[in-house]
């Protein structure tokens, strides 16, 4: 063994990725050969150095990494549209949540463009002249909101030095009516999919929550507990749907929630609304939540309170 | 002086299920089998791509992209390998596009120059508050940017390796594996890669 055949082994040698005869040789060499240990303690302060730059990520990345995944993978699961073949993977892993839920209406459906276009329709139809319908419409000071789109110089024929400012306005307006009145209603609804301002869905939710006896009001509380990125919201919604809990369709997303959201505090309110409702069925799904719930001792205890107030043992035998 | 790094990349499976199991209950669509895989693996890819890709935003992408695919693809495993040689495939593949467009984009620095003097973006990542001793920060900064300066010398596929040997303590025949390549091209990278630290780094001690 050589001093440059050395060279070439010593990274090899101190990861260990010598076989042990030529690691022998080796090492017999560096006793003997001053240059080749120096080469050797070179890679170990290299090493050393190295080390002292690895980083391990905090706890907090991993957690939010954690979270946003099954958020991601959660989102997808439950805007599968009814019979819809979601994936190449066919009837497996995203098709789990919708057997899981055979009986669930059209609150699963992706709402975000329908909303949009509920929006865009109900607001066309409220600010048309003679579409206001039976609600008051009333314009305060025109409240506009500008945003420049572009600056070009002017187009031909105009003086020199002459520009084109194209401006986008938003027009504010104000407009007030009854809930029980369908087209409110339906700009309610609207708002509460609004994705970029939570305050106007928790203000929408909260306000809906009291007509829960509609059936569109009720499947947008069954979205927005399920949906909405707020806890606010969820609680919200959640709230709205306490006087439901007989229902086996709502008792279906309740359970869902118990077992998914990763919100404490609405996963405990999931419990009390399924809870207030006398159902043997609960049971073996509250033992099976014991089981799994290991990140909120609260909501175990609040499990296990529950199944004791049932006369059910806590354990599954 | 072999260095490995026992456990380093490693299921941390519950004993409730070994691993060809739980991904049986994974391809038959069992959410909780996937969410215990995922977290069996997940300290361990984000700490891959923390360190290769030295940007919290990027390896929060990297992570949820990998687990996506894997979630995506299970179906598609077919036991021929293990699955953490699959799941690195797909995770390596997907760190080395980034840092391929990084190369052609140029590299962010970690240590960038701020009105309070040079600032270590890697401490974003440290659970503690940056050292309180100023000298002790300024020499952990030059040092800093040297390594940095020495890894972004490297190609992304020698990079690649030295990052799975010596970070993820990988065995070499395992990173070919991964890489889709042979044991001895994968030492071959190691070396170059080892070579040209040194060349950058070699009198610091």
């Amino acid at each position: 063994m050589n001093c440059e055949s050395v060279s070439k082994l010593v990274p090899l040698y101190f990861y260990g990725e010598l076989p042990p005869e030529e690691e022998d040789r080796l090492e017999q060499h560096l006793d003997t050969c001053a240059s080749c240990a120096r080469q050797a303690e070179s890679q170990r302060a290299l090493s050393v150095a190295l080390d002292r730059r690895a980083k391990q990520p905090t706890a907090a990345l991993l957690a939010e990494c954690r979270h946003d995944l099954m958020r991601t993978i959660y989102r997808q699961e439950a805007s599968i549209p009814r019979g819809a073949d979601f994936s190449p993977r066919g009837t497996s892993f995203p098709h789990r949540f919708a057997a899981w839920l055979p009986s669930l209406g059209t609150w699963r459906m992706p709402l975000g463009a329908s909303a949009l276009l509920a929006l865009g329709f109900v607001a066309a139809r409220l600010t048309t002249p003679g579409g206001a319908g039976s609600f008051n419409l009333a314009t305060l000071t025109p409240d506009v909101i500008s945003s420049i789109r572009s600056v070009q110089p002017a187009h031909d024929g105009s003086q020199p030095g002459e520009v084109q400012i194209v401006l986008d306005e938003t027009r504010r307006r104000v407009v007030s009516g009854q809930l029980n009145d369908s087209n409110i209603q339906r700009l309610m609804l609207a708002a509460a999919h609004d994705e970029n301002n939570p305050g106007v869905r928790w203000a929408s939710v909260d306000l809906l929550k009291s007509h829960s006896d509609s059936s569109p009001v009720r499947e947008l509380l069954l979205n927005r507990v399920v949906e909405d990125p707020n806890t606010g919201v969820r609680l919200k919604a959640l709230d709205g749907l306490k006087a439901y809990t007989a229902d086996p369709e709502v008792r279906k997303v309740l359970a869902l929630v118990l077992m998914r959201d990763e919100s404490p505090g609405v996963r405990i309110a999931a419990v009390d609304a399924l809870t207030a409702h006398a159902d043997d069925d609960m049971v073996g799904f509250l033992q099976s939540v014991v089981q799994k719930e290991d990140n909120n001792t609260y909501v175990r205890r609040r499990c296990v309170k529950a199944l004791q107030d049932m006369n059910a043992s806590v354990g599954t035998f | 002086m072999a260095q490995d790094a026992p456990g380093a990349v490693g299921a941390r499976l519950s004993p409730k299920l070994d691993e060809a199991s739980l991904i049986r209950a994974v391809q038959r669509g069992d959410q909780d089998a996937f969410e215990q895989l995922v977290r069996a693996y997940d300290q361990s890819v984000l700490r891959l791509a923390v360190n290769l890709l030295r940007s919290q935003e990027d390896a929060r992408d990297v992570f949820q992209e990998a687990f996506l695919r894997v979630f995506r693809s299970i179906d598609s495993f077919r036991f021929d390998c293990s699955f953490h040689t699959w799941l690195y495939r797909i995770v390596t593949n997907i760190c080395l596009d980034y840092l391929r467009k990084r190369k052609v984009r140029k590299e962010e620095p970690a240590v960038v120059e701020t009105p309070e003097g040079p600032l270590d973006r890697m401490n974003d990542f440290e659970e503690d508050a940056p050292h309180a001793d100023p000298e002790r920060n300024m020499r952990n900064v030059q040092l800093g940017q040297r390594i940095d300066g020495a890894l972004g010398g490297l190609t992304p596929r020698e990079r690649m390796v030295f990052e799975l040997r010596h970070y993820q303590g990988l065995r070499l025949r395992n990173i070919g594996e991964i890489l889709g390549t042979s044991e001895e091209a994968a030492k071959n990278c190691l070396f170059r890669a080892t070579q040209k630290m040194r060349a950058v780094l070699g009198d610091f001690q």
